[in-house]
């Protein structure tokens, strides 16, 4: 009798736990990401120690790999300079007479540190900033001084970050000094494609974010061209393997542009 | 069971597993280990509810919600009852069941995942088998403090 009770509550507690676990599968994700998002904002400070002990721990030349992101980071900063500089000729050249916006002008930065990277096949970063400091969802992320993700989901005071390597990224972007707009997907290892171009691009051509209205007014730098090879179904053109101008996952801050922030 | 211990014992993989191991490509799966554990060495109905629960902690540090709770909480039950008619006492036995267990939880998360019209890496059953292979290796070792923790006599079986 009572190996009978027992057999039944175990099929009875398997049945239910089943079902919560199939209403979690079938849930929108605007409704489940709230769990792992409050997960990250409860848990933030031992979240983040583990992964300063974790990024100590696989830095082996601390002093040169300083040296080599401070140069990143500057190489990235002059890429941007180069990029607002062709524009600022080109507005020029078209001597528009109107009055354009500077690059970033009016744009507040919200420095985020990073709190978690979700395991998986998404590549995705959940930040320690929300509504309430002025975020909003399509949001450019900056990663020393390169867009690395764009905001893909809020709460007051948690966001989640899709970086653009993950698959489901779709980002407008210019190649060099090309004014043709192309769309880069994300490939869900540590790279993005460009497909389909006429020219191939040069191993460490960089690419460029094209502006937004509303949340980015001057192209950006987002990666940099790794390799260039003829697409499978149609040989004459190239396909472009971008990879991120910026070492993403050692990055601790980033930094989010909010475009017209209320004052 | 000591469910407080448990809650415990869950918080800490899960915040281990999210941060300090969330940055290297190979790795051992906590969970997966603690998954095993408590298949093997509590009742029917505790590791039952500890698999759905240690499923619930998987997926909130993964990008969506509902593909590891089924496939931790079905093949935790499946080894309970496994379990039953096949001993895993000693050492090998448990690293060959952690390493079926992840190969088979991988691959029932990776299609539910699909079922989300959620996308898939491309490395993904290279990843699954490292995973899998170093948590088999790690695993058994583990169990030993989490008996201590959970104070469960190692030995009763």
């Amino acid at each position: 009798m009572a190996k009978n009770q027992t057999r039944c509550s175990n099929r009875m507690a398997f049945t239910l736990l089943l079902l919560t676990g199939l209403i979690f599968l079938l849930s929108p994700q605007n409704l489940t990401n709230k769990f792992q998002l409050a997960f990250a904002r409860i848990f933030r400070w031992p979240l983040s120690i583990g992964r300063n002990f974790s990024l100590a721990a696989r830095t082996h030349q601390p002093a040169n790999q300083m040296l080599k992101r401070s140069q990143m980071q500057y190489q990235n900063h002059i890429d941007n300079l180069q990029e607002q500089l062709r524009q600022e000729r080109l507005k020029v050249q078209k001597l528009s007479g109107t009055r354009e916006r500077l690059p970033l002008e009016g744009a507040n930065l919200v420095v985020a540190a990073v709190s978690m990277a979700p395991e998986g096949m998404k590549k995705e970063l959940i930040i320690n900033r929300g509504s309430v400091d002025g975020l909003a969802v399509g949001q450019f992320v900056l990663g020393d001084n390169s867009i690395i993700a764009i905001v893909s989901d809020i709460s007051s005071r948690t966001a989640r970050v899709r970086l653009f390597t993950d698959p489901e990224s779709k980002i407008a972007v210019t190649v060099g000094t090309s004014n043709i707009e192309r769309i880069m997907q994300g490939n869900g290892d540590n790279s993005a494609v460009i497909s389909m171009l006429k020219n191939r691009a040069k191993t460490g051509t960089a690419v460029f974010a094209r502006k937004k209205p509303g949340f980015l007014d001057a192209p950006m730098i987002i990666g940099k061209v790794a390799q260039s090879e003829r697409n499978k179904e149609s040989p004459l053109l190239w396909d472009i393997t971008i990879e991120p101008a910026c070492d993403i996952e050692a990055l601790n801050d980033v930094a989010v542009i909010v475009m017209n922030p209320d004052k | 069971m000591r469910w407080f211990r448990f809650v415990a014992l869950i918080l800490v993989a899960t915040l281990l597993q999210a941060s300090l191991l969330a940055y290297w490509n190979i790795k051992p799966d906590l969970l997966l280990i603690l998954l095993v554990f408590f298949a093997v060495y509590c009742n029917s109905s505790e590791a039952i509810i500890s698999s759905f629960t240690i499923g619930f902690a998987a997926d909130i540090i993964s990008p969506a919600m509902g593909p590891q709770i089924i496939s931790f909480g079905l093949l935790g039950t499946a080894l309970v009852y496994l379990h039953r008619v096949i001993a895993i006492k000693k050492m090998p036995y448990q690293a060959i069941a952690i390493f079926i267990t992840g190969i088979l939880i991988g691959i029932l998360t990776h299609w539910l995942t699909l079922l989300r019209a959620e996308p898939a890496a491309k490395n993904i059953f290279f990843i699954l088998l490292w995973t899998s292979l170093y948590s088999a290796l790690v695993g058994p070792f583990l169990f030993l403090p989490a008996a201590w923790w959970m104070r469960i006599k190692t030995k009763r079986f």
